[in-house]
């Protein structure tokens, strides 16, 4: 055992050092990306993922896999610009607003994590469904519009500034500590490492295995409505679209950061560089010149490549 | 809630529970809308119906074998603009060119699942990256419609013989091969096999890793050959042409009922299920549900639909 797990420790560290020659790559090509000014612009464009990516991380430690973060997301970031001042309505809610998308994120992944659990349905399937639902939702709620927000709270995390960086990136890192506290200190934390690592032992050593699974969806849809929250303040819009992309940028940052499919072995900091790989990735396309919507093809290819490399084989004899 | 479950999946109701559901739906709708059993309404339905079926039959065999296809709407989206886009200056070759794209789509599709033991969900979920990116980068991010020297060539599609839409043709040859690929060949009993057991198979020497790379090919070739159809309703190719296509298929898939977990199902299940499918949004589009807020009740279906074809007693632990 030993041995193997050494052999993980340095997998563990190659995904930084991936990053690492990244940067300095792109660095030699173009030395504008060290300024201050495109670390912002990368903190910018890391933090939603980073807050998404920290939901997806518990579900994927999990053995299992949330396909419905686009779906919690639109769905947030709608009901936020229907709550706080905004073009459409009289609505002024303010941070209550923002509560009450907390509580609308956390029902919809309970909702998940329940379906999943108590019908027996693999998550896959459950969360497909609910990526749908939760676009639609949106849908309905808007009736094919979109709604300005003017409240200056919610515009100030993109706009305002502490220490240089706008107050989302700090959100965001506030919620990668919230994740490194509940990943290392909590029970949920260690159960759900514990089912990752195999699910009967952990049920025989007593763990509460389904309402395991259903706190994490739970967590998990929390994340996704906070990212909605961001990312309706950074649009300055509420509409059904503020979604796309993200699910797939999400799955690549937490497989590229190196947490397996199979479940067990990975953590929020991988994830935390996971994000980074592929923002500094696509801030470098774009500064080398290369179209955007070239990105999502590299990250394709990116996901195939981690996968392949960090799946444990000897762990899975039927893949399907 | 547990007892009715068990209810609807005992086998003789299960066959039978998506046609039952068909004829009512055609019977409720036709009630409140007299004109919905008319013969051009339904030829209508049928046409429809027909993108959605060629879909739908393709991911029916990757379901089958236990695993499932999230890239189909991207690569009919790729197909369409690559028709739209080779169209002028290769004439009919465009949609051979296009087919055979979606063959090489799916044979990598399949290598990453098999080779690399990627599961499928996520080897497809990141082909479906690479296919939308080459659809926005061919297309450079529009829609581009087709001229009218153009159209000349979509004949075959627009058309019709008989009377019979040549969709609804096209969609029934797709049906018929299909079911010779099912019920007269190796590789239908090989996928029911592996769909029913895959350590069995691979015990009685079936070559299971072929016949799934052999699934995946047939489910992106169908792909191409939706997207081509596509171009030829809507005279115009787009890299989101399809992408609204991706759950309505595999509900159909589900609702007609073929089980996620494999082995059980069937390529007439599929046909029911699509035809399920488009009377609900007939239906919903009657009544005035707004066509987004349609997939709320299309991911709900889907969901419902899974909890009963579902074969629990062959996942242990349910991820």
């Amino acid at each position: 055992m030993p041995a193997a797990r050494r052999r993980w420790r340095i997998a563990s560290w190659a995904p930084l050092i991936v990053l690492v020659l990244l940067c300095g790559i792109i660095t030699l090509i173009n030395p504008n990306f060290l300024t201050f000014g495109n670390l912002v612009r990368i903190s910018q464009a890391a933090m939603i993922p980073l807050v998404l990516g920290m939901g997806a991380t518990f579900i994927i430690l999990m053995g299992s896999i949330d396909l419905s973060v686009e779906g919690g997301l639109t769905l947030s970031a709608v009901i936020l610009s229907m709550l706080v001042i905004n073009g459409a309505n009289e609505n002024a809610f303010g941070l209550f607003g923002v509560l009450i998308v907390l509580l609308v994120g956390a029902g919809v992944g309970f909702t998940n994590g329940v379906i999943h659990v108590r019908l027996k349905i693999p998550s896959f399937m459950v969360t497909l469904g609910m990526w749908f639902v939760g676009v639609g939702a949106a849908n309905a709620l808007l009736g094919g519009m979109a709604i300005r927000i003017n409240d200056p709270m919610i515009r100030g995390l993109a706009i305002e500034r502490f220490l240089g960086f706008p107050w989302g990136v700090w959100v965001a890192l506030g919620c990668l500590l919230v994740a490194l506290v509940i990943q290392n200190y909590t029970r949920l934390g260690r159960y759900i490492y514990a089912l990752g690592g195999g699910e009967e032992l952990a049920a025989l050593s007593g763990i509460p295995v389904g309402r395991v699974r259903i706190l994490a969806f739970t967590l998990a849809g929390v994340f996704y409505a906070v990212g909605g929250v961001l990312a309706a303040a950074q649009l300055g819009l509420g509409n059904a679209q503020i979604g796309t992309g993200r699910l797939f940028t999400t799955i690549t940052a937490v497989v590229v950061g190196g947490t397996a499919l199979s479940g067990g072995q990975g953590s929020v900091l991988q994830t935390l560089v996971g994000v980074l790989i592929v923002v500094v990735l696509a801030n470098g396309m774009v500064l080398m010149g290369v179209p955007p919507s070239v990105q999502i093809g590299v990250q394709g290819l990116m996901i195939i490549a981690a996968v392949a490399l960090s799946i444990d084989r000897k762990r899975m004899r039927i893949v399907k | 809630m547990n007892t009715m479950l068990d209810t609807l999946r005992s086998d003789g109701v299960r066959q039978w529970l998506p046609l039952v559901t068909l004829v009512i739906l055609v019977i409720l709708v036709g009630t409140f809308q007299p004109a919905f059993l008319d013969v051009n309404t339904l030829l209508q339905l049928a046409s429809d119906t027909a993108v959605l079926f060629i879909l739908a039959t393709g991911v029916t065999f990757v379901i089958m074998l236990g695993g499932i296809d999230l890239s189909i709407q991207s690569m009919a989206s790729l197909s369409s603009v690559v028709v739209a886009l080779t169209l002028a200056r290769y004439g009919y070759a465009a949609f051979v060119f296009a087919f055979g794209l979606g063959v090489l789509a799916g044979l990598l599709s399949g290598i990453a699942h098999v080779r690399l033991r990627i599961p499928s969900f996520i080897a497809t979920l990141a082909m479906g990256g690479v296919l939308y990116s080459a659809a926005l980068v061919t297309s450079r991010e529009r829609s581009i419609t087709l001229g009218e020297s153009e159209r000349a060539y979509l004949g075959w599609i627009t058309g019709t013989l008989f009377g019979i839409p040549n969709v609804v043709i096209i969609a029934l040859i797709v049906l018929a091969i299909a079911h010779v690929l099912q019920s007269r060949t190796p590789f239908g009993r090989y996928s029911a096999a592996i769909g029913a057991g895959e350590p069995a198979a691979y015990a009685s020497g079936v070559k299971v890793d072929r016949q799934k790379i052999f699934a995946f090919v047939l489910s992106a070739s169908c792909a191409a050959l939706a997207g081509i159809v596509l171009v030829g309703r809507l005279a115009s190719g787009s890299p989101t042409l399809a992408s609204e296509l991706l759950l309505p298929s595999i509900a159909a898939v589900v609702v007609g009922g073929t089980s996620i977990t494999g082995g059980v199902g069937s390529i007439w299940r599929t046909l029911v299920g699509a035809l399920i499918i488009s009377v609900v949004r007939i239906g919903m589009t009657f009544l005035g549900v707004n066509i987004f807020a349609q997939n709320i009740v299309f991911g709900v279906v889907l969901v419902a639909a899974v909890a009963i074809t579902i074969d629990r007693s062959k996942i242990p632990i349910v991820k």
